[in-house]
């Protein structure tokens, strides 16, 4: 998967170096303008196998999870996937266990799949915790929250400072009437669980031997890095809405 | 909500031990449905906590534990729920073992192992993945049993690991390479049987499986040069350049692992991989692996201190590369793991340990009051490490003239080390007050007043020989070029006696430093050589002892030298000498100086001649007699013959001696 991705960027920085040599060449002050036709006959000399993109949509789908969009995929365009699809459904459960604030369910899960990635794995442990400590004060189980915090997170800030500050901030949640409304209520946010389950969701696919971000976004973000140094040293059709991928007319 | 309702169960069950040790009966229950509930139960409960593994090893959970495990592993049935128990009872066992010594200890001795690798050739995957990863737990640990790879049903066990489709059974064969593989018979075994050539095959596999190829390979490397070149013609060189690309990986780990596994390469072997890209490159992605908050970044520093260590060309590189700054702002963090902090001191000292420039780069920076600072710390690796790498920067001859290291932020808290517990600090701070205290400035009175020196000569009659070792040789440098009354001071806390018996100490490293200790002592005023002399020339007897007895070049070179000094002395002085170097009697024993100026070491050569020169002095009133007594003995006609000795320092000497017995020769016809 890797190789057929770096291949296709190998080549499109390929391309950037021959514009920006042009561009050197020409450079006197003023920037380069390149109209609509020699772009696309540029682009047009850059061959993208097919199968390529399909790995690339495989690769988002299998990452973020969509299980049944996968199966469908494959089916559809032949290509396979690069893990057993059906471990994505354990690690969807998992994910899901967390956004649910089912924590607990969630860990034995993990465990289940594979004890060492909480084993080894303080930091992502501890953020577990955290959120079932979390989940214990927004129920308003207080007793039992502090008892918590007490017995299975205490030890851990011994072990490790950053962890103590961390417990403390959210043990704080405790010292307020109004949680929504207090320094760290954003603890109690949603987002605070979909931080948690996607720590989770990256930690089973590192134990998978599989990458833990898709390919596409960072892809993206290479275009977008890509243009805004080109921007400065020529006009040319630029793609501004991402969504469309259209072409805009160089602008002079 | 059923979630809280269950996690409010755990933690109010947690407070009391009573259900701590209800779950060592329903582990012992006759009822295996309850056996595995309590499984994974205990499982569930320790994994990623310390404190409930140390609590249930102390309860006695892991032998109950292991009998689950070693009743079904032995009972070879395979329906679901023993797979079950087998899988479940694995895992918390492993658990136990993962990064916990004490877990280790009780898991090996309730006998888990044999068990567990029975679990290998289960026909369920997951039962053979639980039985793998439990083991691979273990065999991280340095408590592990070695596996013995010269007996050849272990390499065929070793093999068969290596080669097996499930990527957690070709872990395990990796850790046990790792953990088991020391002595270069071992490596060179493993390397015939193949092993190595199965390892480059899985630089292909999986991540993980690239990753544990990575680390055995450089075990396997390392000193090993006929494993080097093995590895290096593999596949015609694509091994090499497939580590080589890896050190671009997108895993910051398996870039670390190829730079270790490059590392091995080139300290092994000094035909690979030295030319300047690919140094530049190493030093690079070592610094930039620093950055990484985890395991990497712990580990980085030891890896860039042993691509650096000893090697001129990769520190220059480093200085260049800007890595003392970069050190430097990591070991300003606060809550630093002790092992990184332990790391970055030691590869600070390694960066500074031959060039100025890096010491320069180094104390601009003011980094010294973090390492002062690193001396007082809890871990003992760290006050080592601190000491290591004050001894390095203290190389700076610079910064000793101008008294940089002798001042109260640096002195009393490494006085306070020769007093530390630990001998590996002890032996570290006598390091680092050795390079101190050769200050040639008046701040030795510091080093005094910290009671310094009543410490040093306490260690100096320390049972470990590396201790007394390093004592005296700080105690050497102190003596060096210091005046009379401190040289008294340092002599009267030492004595006359112990240091006589230091010199006939049974380690012949302290001999010969006792003998330069001495050999600093009366060099200079009249007044510190009669100090040889206390106690009815007990010293000078002990050295002159040593001289006939000893077999070592060093320690002739040093009694010698010592002797010389006392022969630039008064008459007394002189014939004292003459007395320990030429025989009385005509006995017919060849003298011990003729011994000397006939060895093959210039060094040794040297220094008899400069005692002759002395001894032979011409203004002195009984020099005729001495320059006598030498021509009778024989070497008046030696130092003669050596008139044109190879060592041009010997034939300066040698011009002088000659010199003077002219002036006896013309005195006498």
């Amino acid at each position: 998967m890797s190789l057929f991705l770096s291949s296709t960027i190998d080549q499109a920085y390929h391309q950037l170096a021959e514009i920006e040599a042009e561009l050197k060449a020409a450079m006197a002050g003023s920037k380069k303008v390149i109209t609509r036709e020699e772009w696309e006959k540029k682009l047009n000399d850059v061959k993208i196998k097919k199968e390529d993109m399909n790995k690339l949509v495989m690769n988002f789908l299998v990452t973020e999870g969509y299980v049944d969009a996968a199966e469908k995929f494959r089916k559809e365009s032949g290509t396979e996937p690069d893990i057993d699809l059906a471990t994505i459904t354990d690690r969807m459960a998992v994910k899901k266990a967390v956004q649910c604030g089912n924590v607990e369910d969630a860990i034995e899960k993990v465990n289940d799949l594979n004890p060492e990635i909480l084993d080894t794995n303080p930091q992502l442990f501890f953020h577990l915790q955290q959120q079932r400590l979390i989940e214990l004060i927004r129920n308003g189980k207080v007793e039992e929250a502090l008892e918590f915090a007490q017995e299975e997170l205490a030890p851990r800030g011994e072990e490790n400072q950053s962890f103590l500050e961390e417990l403390e901030r959210t043990v704080a949640l405790l010292a307020f009437e109004d949680v929504s409304n207090c320094p760290v209520g954003e603890l109690l946010d949603i987002s605070q669980r979909l931080k948690t389950a996607s720590e989770v969701n990256a930690a089973i696919l590192t134990s998978q031997s599989h990458e833990k971000d898709p390919k596409l976004p960072s892809l993206l973000k290479m275009l977008i890095w890509a243009q805004n140094q080109l921007d400065e040293k020529a006009h040319y059709p630029r793609i501004n809405d991402l969504s469309t991928a259209r072409l805009e007319d160089p602008s002079v | 909500m059923p979630t809280s309702a269950s996690a409010s169960a755990s933690a109010s069950s947690t407070t009391a031990t009573g259900p701590n040790s209800d779950l060592l009966i329903r582990l012992n229950s006759p009822d295996s449905q309850v056996q595995l509930k309590a499984l994974r139960e205990l499982k569930n409960r320790i994994i990623g906590n310390r404190t409930k593994k140390l609590s249930f090893v102390k309860l006695g959970l892991v032998p109950a534990v292991a009998a689950i495990l070693a009743s079904k592993a032995q009972a070879h049935s395979h329906s679901d729920h023993d797979c079950n128990l087998l899988v479940q009872s694995a895992a918390a066992l492993g658990s136990f073992a993962c990064g916990f010594d004490a877990g280790v200890r009780a898991v090996l001795d309730a006998g888990a192992c044999p068990n567990l690798l029975l679990l290998l050739s289960h026909p369920d995957d997951k039962v053979v993945d639980a039985g793998a990863r439990s083991l691979r737990m273990i065999y991280q640990s340095n408590l592990a049993p070695k596996c013995d790879f010269l007996q050849d049903k272990n390499m065929e066990f070793l093999l068969s690991l290596l080669n097996s489709e499930n990527e957690n059974v070709t872990g395990l064969g990796a850790s046990i390479v790792i953990h088991s593989c020391e002595t270069i018979t071992e490596k060179k075994a493993l390397c015939h049987a193949g092993v190595l050539k199965k390892l480059v095959s899985l630089l292909q596999g999986s991540p993980s499986q690239r990753d544990n190829s990575l680390e055995s390979l450089a075990t396997i490397m390392k000193d090993n040069d006929e494993a080097v070149s093995e590895f290096v013609g593999c596949e015609s060189g694509r091994a090499l350049s497939s580590v080589i690309e890896l050190t671009k990986d997108r895993h910051l780990r398996t870039r670390f692992l190829a730079s270790r596994c490059l590392i091995a390469i080139r300290n092994t072997s000094s035909c690979y991989l030295q030319d300047m890209g690919i140094k530049t490159k190493l030093v690079h992605l070592l610094l930039e692996l620093h950055d990484d908050p985890g395991q990497v970044g712990d580990e980085a520093p030891f890896a860039f201190s042993s691509l650096i260590s000893q090697k001129v060309d990769l520190q220059k590189i480093a200085l260049e590369a800007n890595a003392i700054d970069k050190l430097y702002n990591h070991l300003q963090k606060n809550h630093l793991h002790p092992k990184r902090f332990q790391g970055l001191l030691l590869a600070l000292a390694d960066l500074c340990s031959k060039l100025e420039s890096c010491r320069s780069r180094f104390l601009s920076l003011q980094a010294l009051n973090l390492v002062s600072e690193a001396l007082t710390h809890d871990s003992s690796d760290v006050r080592t490490a601190a000491c290591i790498c004050l001894r390095c920067v203290s190389r700076s001859i610079k910064n000793l003239c101008a008294g940089n290291f002798m001042n109260e932020m640096i002195v009393p808290p490494l006085v306070r080390l020769l007093d530390d517990p630990s001998i590996s600090v002890q032996v570290a701070a006598l390091s680092a007050v050795g390079n101190i205290v050769v200050d040639f400035t008046t701040h030795r009175s510091l080093f005094l007043q910290c009671g310094g020196v009543k410490q040093l000569v306490q260690l100096s009659r320390s049972m470990d020989s590396t201790l007394r070792l390093n004592a005296l040789w700080a105690l050497r440098n102190l003596m060096c070029l210091a005046d009379y009354i401190c040289k008294q001071g340092i002599f009267m806390e030492l004595t006359a006696s112990s240091l006589a018996s230091l010199i006939c100490d049974p380690e012949p490293f302290v001999q010969e430093q006792a003998l330069a200790l001495i050999r600093n002592l009366v060099d200079g005023c009249m007044n510190s050589v009669e100090l040889v002399f206390a106690e009815d020339g007990i010293i000078l007897d002990a050295v002159g002892r040593q001289l006939q007895s000893a077999s070592r070049d060093e320690i002739w070179i040093q009694g010698l030298y010592v002797l010389s000094n006392v022969a630039s002395g008064n008459e007394v002085h002189k014939e004292a000498v003459m007395h320990q170097l030429v025989p009385q009697a005509d006995n017919g024993a060849q003298s011990l100086i003729l011994k000397f100026l006939q060895s093959n070491e210039s060094q040794l050569r040297i220094a008899a001649v400069w005692t002759i020169v002395n001894l032979t002095f011409p203004s002195t009133p009984n020099a005729f007699s001495r320059f006598v007594k030498l021509h009778n003995a024989g070497i008046v006609s030696q130092v003669k013959s050596m008139a044109s000795d190879p060592c041009l320092d010997v034939k300066l000497r040698v011009k002088s001696a000659l010199g003077q017995f002219k002036t006896f020769s013309d005195g006498s016809t």
